[in-house]
């Protein structure tokens, strides 16, 4: 019986193994041609040296305010639609998820329309004479924090309303009924049972924001590069594989650890 | 809902004017008469979606995509069903490792994933880029394909296939007359879910491509780059209608927010 077991797992296995364990261990810390010490010199170049370590800073700067302003849209989006017995509810609920089914490059692509320089919001400021020529907006970090709160909302929303929605509402009204107010309930009854939720919520949106590529490539471009725009051009462009593995590895690092951290705050939330 | 928590409600408003006025703009630009992403548009046609219909790379592209998707959903499917199947019903040692394993591509990001197949199985190995985007695909898949099939495994009592066992069926023919009739719904919406993230997928699809083989968000990035026309915003709403179609099919046969839900984690 284990015997035919192991046989189910096996396939699959090996197809993991070829297709993904193995080259991404391999390519973090010998590519072909490079020693691992070359890569770890590399990495160790990249955080000393300004340029690079600009592009660290803002990938990881652009990445804690995206993570904060889709938190700060998408709770509240989460918390009415949990608490709402309308029949948009659920409406409103597909439509916040419905984007994540859309391919980033249409979702992206909509930001170069309208903040292109003959788009929608440069025209506008033009015609109501607020500006003299069109203003630049894109390749601007506005543009891709605009770009990216678009594309990781609808994660913020789901993770958070899977959240609230094991909240009870009978305990919002248990502390109405005792003569709490309506923010003082939220702030203390709603917020501390759904943190754990949202502190997921908020590790996807982190962890998607600072690897996204899509975005950064179209609305960021070659003035505002960030470490997957980096990336690829260390890949494709310069044929440098130190280099790209040591973005590769500066990258991954950062995901593991936040969703680590995340882990431990999320258990210890859980169990105090 | 309004009058309660305006605080709420107007961030709430701020939060669905991102998610979706860019992608009203897009449907708007498509229908323009002129031949540039000016707005307001000048004049209304249907020429944009003529040309995107036309226009080989993006037809061919299109073709390509479909038969990735479709060959790696399959495979993510068939190679993972069993894994599903071997942890809920099998006596697997080290089950949690196992299924961290088969979810761990949803943490390593995807670029990197990307740069990995490309380095190490088309470089250092030799295979062509069609069959290393079908490895990188179907692994993309595989969290999908043994995390919601098995949440729906859960779901299925096993004294039904006790019960069939017991009155003398083999073990394979239990699994295709009882569990997977059962199963249907939980591979559908798997299904759905690898089909569509590798149709959208850009980092794996940007770096194993080759002059021959490219899936159409890769050619719609690279064109995109380059000009600055509203073809780009006709295929956009042609793939905008796909969805939407695929999105009324989820809800007519499992339920939309049951397939979708869960999406990415």
């Amino acid at each position: 019986m284990r015997g035919r077991t192991a046989l189910l797992v096996l396939p699959g296995l090996a197809v993991l193994l070829i297709g993904f364990l193995i080259p991404s261990v391999a390519m973090l810390f010998a590519p072909p041609g490079v020693s691992p010490v070359e890569v770890f010199d590399r990495l160790g170049q990249m955080l000393t040296d300004p340029y690079d370590q600009a592009i660290v800073m803002r990938t990881l700067g652009l990445g804690l305010i995206v993570t904060v302003v889709c938190i700060g849209l998408g709770y509240p989006i989460a918390y009415l639609l949990s608490r709402s017995t309308s029949r948009w509810a659920g409406v409103l609920l597909a439509l916040a998820i419905f984007p994540l089914l859309l391919s980033s490059v249409v979702r992206t692509f909509g930001w170069l329309v309208v903040l292109g320089s003959q788009g929608a919001v440069p025209q506008l400021l033009l015609s109501l004479g607020l500006t003299d020529s069109a203003p630049q907006l894109l390749y601007t970090p506005l543009a891709i924090v605009l770009g990216l709160t678009q594309i990781f909302l609808p994660l913020a929303v789901v993770a958070s309303y899977s959240a609230l929605a094991q909240v009870d509402a009978g305990l919002d009204e248990a502390a109405r009924g005792l003569g709490a107010n309506r923010i003082r309930t939220f702030w203390s009854v709603v917020v501390p049972l759904s943190g754990p939720g949202v502190v997921v919520a908020a590790t996807l949106v982190f962890a998607g924001a600072v690897t996204a590529y899509t975005t950064p490539y179209l609305l960021g471009g070659s003035r505002q590069r960030m470490l997957s725009t980096q990336l690829y051009t260390y890949s494709s462009t310069t044929i440098d594989w130190a280099a790209a593995s040591a973005t590769a590895l500066i990258m991954t690092v950062l995901v593991f650890a936040v969703s680590g951290l995340s882990g431990l705050a999320a258990r210890r939330g859980a169990t105090s | 809902m309004r009058t309660r928590h305006p605080i709420a409600a107007s961030l709430a408003v701020l939060g669905y004017i991102v998610m979706l006025v860019p992608i009203l703009f897009v449907v708007v630009t498509a229908f323009t008469a002129g031949s540039t992403l000016r707005f307001p548009p000048e004049g209304f046609s249907l020429r944009w979606f003529e040309a995107a219909l036309t226009y080989t790379p993006f037809t061919s592209s299109l073709v390509s995509s479909l038969i990735l998707a479709v060959i790696s959903a399959v495979l993510a499917l068939a190679l993972g069903v069993p894994v599903a199947l071997a942890i809920h019903r099998g006596r697997l040692p080290g089950k949690a490792l196992v299924e961290g394993l088969f979810l761990s591509p949803l943490i390593v990001p995807e670029l990197v994933v990307g740069l990995a197949l490309y380095q190490q199985l088309m470089v250092g190995f030799g295979l062509d880029n069609f069959q290393t985007l079908l490895f990188g695909h179907t692994v993309l898949m595989f969290p999908y394909a043994v995390r919601v099939t098995g949440a729906s495994l859960a779901l299925i009592d096993p004294a039904v296939e006790d019960a069939a066992r017991g009155l003398g069926a083999s073990a394979g023919r239990t699994f295709f007359s009882i569990t997977l009739p059962l199963l249907r719904p939980g591979l559908f919406s798997a299904a759905l879910l690898s089909f569509i993230t590798s149709f959208n997928n850009v980092p794996l699809s940007l770096l194993l491509q080759s002059r021959d083989f490219r899936t159409l968000p890769v050619v719609m990035l690279d064109y995109v780059q380059q000009n600055y026309d509203p073809i780009v915003a006709a295929i956009s709403v042609l793939i905008l209608a796909a969805t939407v179609l695929v999105a009324v099919i989820a809800e007519r046969t499992v339920g939309f927010a049951r397939v979708f839900g869960g999406i990415n984690r």
